[in-house]
């Protein structure tokens, strides 16, 4: 559904990708990963449709990305969501931080109605705000202020703020790096019920057990490009390239 | 109206000369201006914060330097150019805005916008920016992010603005030339504000009179001060 | 939280709807404004306009204008704007066409005035007078000297503290000629300019037991306050004749400011003038007494008031 096709990216004069090539589904879990400062989180910015390659194509359903005009690519992008390793939480409600991504895709003369209301004391909360808090077991800190979550909890207020408004393509950096296991356990199970619901589901982890755990299929990304991309126990336990064998298996040094 | 009952109740405490509604109508003008000036000119900073803070682009560095300087522009001076771009031998001279309001209003907005313009931009940079990056990522257009940006800046915007209403609720000397210092016969304020009736109290020799006028803007600004802060605390008490 | 949110709100949106009302009031009477285009035809054609009229602080701050004011704003239904600038900024203002009536007591400076063109139709409005006051102990041994020059010269040589306007006012003007006329050239550490107005400067004179040159109005109105006394009278009570203070009004030329609104203007001169209002000037009193003396009025002709002082049709000045 979502594919990056012989893609080359550099910054400056350093080469960060080339020929790199990775493709999600609908439904499915990729975990990418790879050394520290190898790339992932450029790599999700290109996936996330906000970062455009130098060469190759970036296709979500076919239509490619960065052919397309302004309108069409907002829309595009709009079908995609990003959870960071840090919340970042808006200084407002938990409600209304989940509530974000469906705002901002409403029309303009829903979102001054609804924002004069508001003002006003009218309190509405969709259904789907509810509904993506409950996959991450937060229902009732529906109106708490963000800034008195627990880590943890902010940051599954994040997996439910980018579930909310239904995208196709869920991509999330390094999710649970800052977690304690409880909350761990919570974004990992909150990632299965987003694959049942058919979404594409890319995860970029240093942390080789969780993508055993949660992932379909494993991407390894090494030496500017995706050195392996196979179902997951194959590239745990049989790679087929070397380089990604010795990343595996913790021998590689950088 | 019961506010003028209170204030002639004050005023009579201190036996002051005062014709009815006097008091009120140079309040209402002082208020009138300065809410109207800093209404417009919050209009006009924020977008330029917004700009000048999130954007990159050539004389930037530039714009930031007029900002900083624009806070510390004499006022009088101000008054100077206002009076004469207002005036009849000036270019806006057919708007036939000399010794109006509306003149007053242009020198305050002149005024207040670096302050309100300086310290939005310190707010909306200080956001932090992975939640502009997370307000982009979640499908926001610049616009939204901006909305966002504005929303989580909110208690540096509203210093802003309060910084700015006071430059223009205390300003004299620019006032007092575009604006001419008008009452009519009946004692009702048309240009005249509280601050340029203590400096009018002031030329006459007449202090005590001008303290007491003195004491009602400081009042006033307390005020204005104290409803701000207290809507901003019930936002935190959410 | 919600319901105290929306009472706020509530009270903000009433106080906008409020403001706005009070925008629409100002821009009716905003200056110059001509509403009298809808009356046209109904009344006096000047009804609805604003008439602008500069003078000097010290004539403002006696209150006179605004006791007058009510009277002519009713009779034609307009309303006067009486800008108080000190002498230079009214001429100023008139010269820029930003006035449509000037009021001053400088008779050099409004013949200046008329000569460039900018002032016509100039009458002689009233006339007061200047005092010279200090402290009662009268170091420079001043006290009912029929001569205001010798005074002042008096004062200079015993270098007793005299406060000077300093703002080129109609009273700082008149001081400086009489320095001139008393052949002294003020300076030093006793003479000090304040760049103040008259309430101010009698405050500092006060203060300091100082000699200063006041106008009666302003030393009348504040003689409660302040410990110095008149030591040298005015015309008005038998003193020296250079020290009387006439004031002069003037319409500003629609030939040079076509916008200047000069029907308005020779209304209210025309009103000034008038035997009734110069009655009602001479009847004003500040603090029990009579302050101003009207001069408008006169069964002889008196055609200096009309031009520049010493023109004549021989004169070679235009």
């Amino acid at each position: 559904m979502l594919r990056a096709s012989e893609v080359t990216k550099a910054y400056g004069t350093d080469p960060v990708f080339d020929g790199l090539s990775i493709d999600v589904d609908a439904g499915e879990v990729v975990a990418v990963i790879g050394p520290s400062g190898v790339g992932k989180t450029t790599l999700l910015g290109l996936l996330a449709l906000s970062e455009e390659p130098d060469e190759g194509t970036v296709t979500l359903d076919g239509t490619n990305v960065w052919d397309a005009d302004e309108t069409k690519r907002l829309s595009l992008r709009r079908r995609v969501g990003m959870v960071f390793q840090e919340a970042s939480l808006f200084d407002a409600s938990v409600g209304r931080n989940v509530e974000y991504g469906l705002r901002v895709r409403r029309p303009w003369s829903d979102r001054l109605r609804n924002g004069v209301a508001s003002l006003l004391g009218a309190n509405s909360t969709t259904d789907a705000v509810r509904e993506s808090l409950d996959v991450v077991g937060l229902a009732d800190a529906l109106d708490q202020h963000a800034g008195s979550l627990s880590g943890g909890e902010a940051q599954r207020v994040s997996f439910a703020r980018a579930l909310a408004y239904r995208p196709d393509v869920l991509l999330l950096d390094e999710p649970t790096s800052d977690l304690d296991p409880r909350n761990t356990a919570v974004i990992e199970s909150a990632i299965d019920a987003a694959r049942d619901r058919g979404i594409g589901v890319v995860v970029a982890t240093h942390d080789m057990h969780q993508a055993r755990r949660v992932a379909d299929r494993v991407a390894v990304l090494l030496d500017h490009g995706i050195t392996e991309m196979a179902p997951t126990e194959v590239v745990f336990e049989d790679p087929s390239d070397e380089r990604t064998r010795q990343f595996i298996n913790g021998e590689l040094v950088y | 109206m019961t506010f003028d009952l209170i204030v002639q109740f004050g005023l009579a405490l201190f036996e002051l000369p005062f014709r009815e509604g006097y008091v009120s109508s140079i309040i209402y003008v002082s208020l009138y201006v300065s809410l109207a000036a800093v209404a417009l000119s919050t209009l006009f900073s924020i977008p330029v914060a917004l700009v000048v803070g999130l954007t990159d682009f050539p004389g930037k560095q530039f714009v930031k330097s007029v900002i900083n300087t624009g806070m510390g522009f004499p006022s009088v001076v101000v008054g100077l150019i206002v009076l004469f771009a207002v005036s009849n031998q000036g270019p806006l001279g057919s708007l036939e805005l000399i010794f109006t309001k509306q003149a007053m209003i242009m020198s305050q907005f002149v005024l207040a916008t670096p302050p309100i313009t300086a310290i939005s931009l310190a707010a909306v940079t200080g956001v932090d920016e992975s939640v502009r990056d997370a307000a982009r990522a979640l499908g926001g257009t610049r616009f939204d992010v901006a909305l966002v940006v504005v929303k989580e800046a909110r208690y540096g915007i509203a210093t802003a603005v309060l910084a700015g209403f006071g430059r223009a609720i205390s300003e004299v000397g620019s006032v007092l030339i575009v604006g001419g210092n008008i009452t009519g016969a009946d004692g009702i304020s048309k240009t005249r504000t509280l601050t340029t009736a203590i400096q009018l109290e002031a030329r006459q020799g007449q202090y005590e009179t001008a303290m007491v006028l003195g004491a009602v803007l400081v009042a006033l600004v307390l005020t204005v001060n104290a409803v701000v802060v207290r809507f901003g605390d019930r936002g935190v008490q959410r | 939280m919600t319901i105290q949110r929306r009472q706020f709100i509530a009270a903000i949106g009433a106080g906008a709807v409020a403001s706005t009302a009070g925008c629409s009031q100002s821009a009716g009477g905003s200056g110059g404004g001509d509403e009298s285009g809808s009356d046209a035809g109904t009344g006096a054609g000047v009804a609805g306009e604003t008439l602008t009229l500069t003078t000097t602080t010290s004539t403002y701050d006696t209150g006179l204008l605004d006791e007058i004011h009510g009277d002519f704003e009713a009779m034609y239904g307009v309303s006067v704007d009486a800008v108080a600038q000190g002498t230079g900024a009214a001429l100023e203002s008139a010269r820029n066409g930003d006035a449509d009536v000037v009021m001053v007591h400088a008779r050099g400076l409004e013949d200046e005035f008329m000569r460039n063109g900018y002032g016509i139709n100039r009458r002689d409005l009233m006339f007061n007078d200047f005092v010279i006051i200090g402290p009662e102990g009268d170091p420079a041994g001043i006290q009912g000297m029929g001569s205001a020059t010798d005074a002042l010269t008096a004062i200079a040589d015993a270098e007793a503290t005299f406060v000077s306007r300093g703002d080129n006012s109609g009273t700082h003007t008149k001081e400086l000629n009489l320095w001139e006329a008393a052949g002294t050239d003020p300076g030093g550490e006793w003479y000090q300019e304040t760049g103040t107005g008259m309430g101010e400067a009698l405050n500092i004179a006060n203060q300091q037991g100082a000699y200063t040159l006041s106008d009666r109005g302003t030393y009348i109105s504040q003689r409660s306050e302040i410990d110095l006394t008149i030591l040298v009278q005015g015309p008005i009570e038998s003193g020296p004749e250079i020290l009387a203070n006439p004031y002069g009004i003037m319409a500003v030329n629609p030939g040079v400011h076509d916008n200047a609104n000069y029907d308005l203007a020779m209304a209210y001169i025309g009103w000034i003038t008038s035997p009734s209002v110069q009655d009602a000037i001479s009847e004003y009193q500040v603090n029990g007494e009579q302050l101003f003396f009207p001069e408008a009025v006169s069964e002889d002709p008196d055609f200096q008031q009309y031009v520049p002082e010493g023109w004549s049709s021989e004169s070679t000045d235009e």
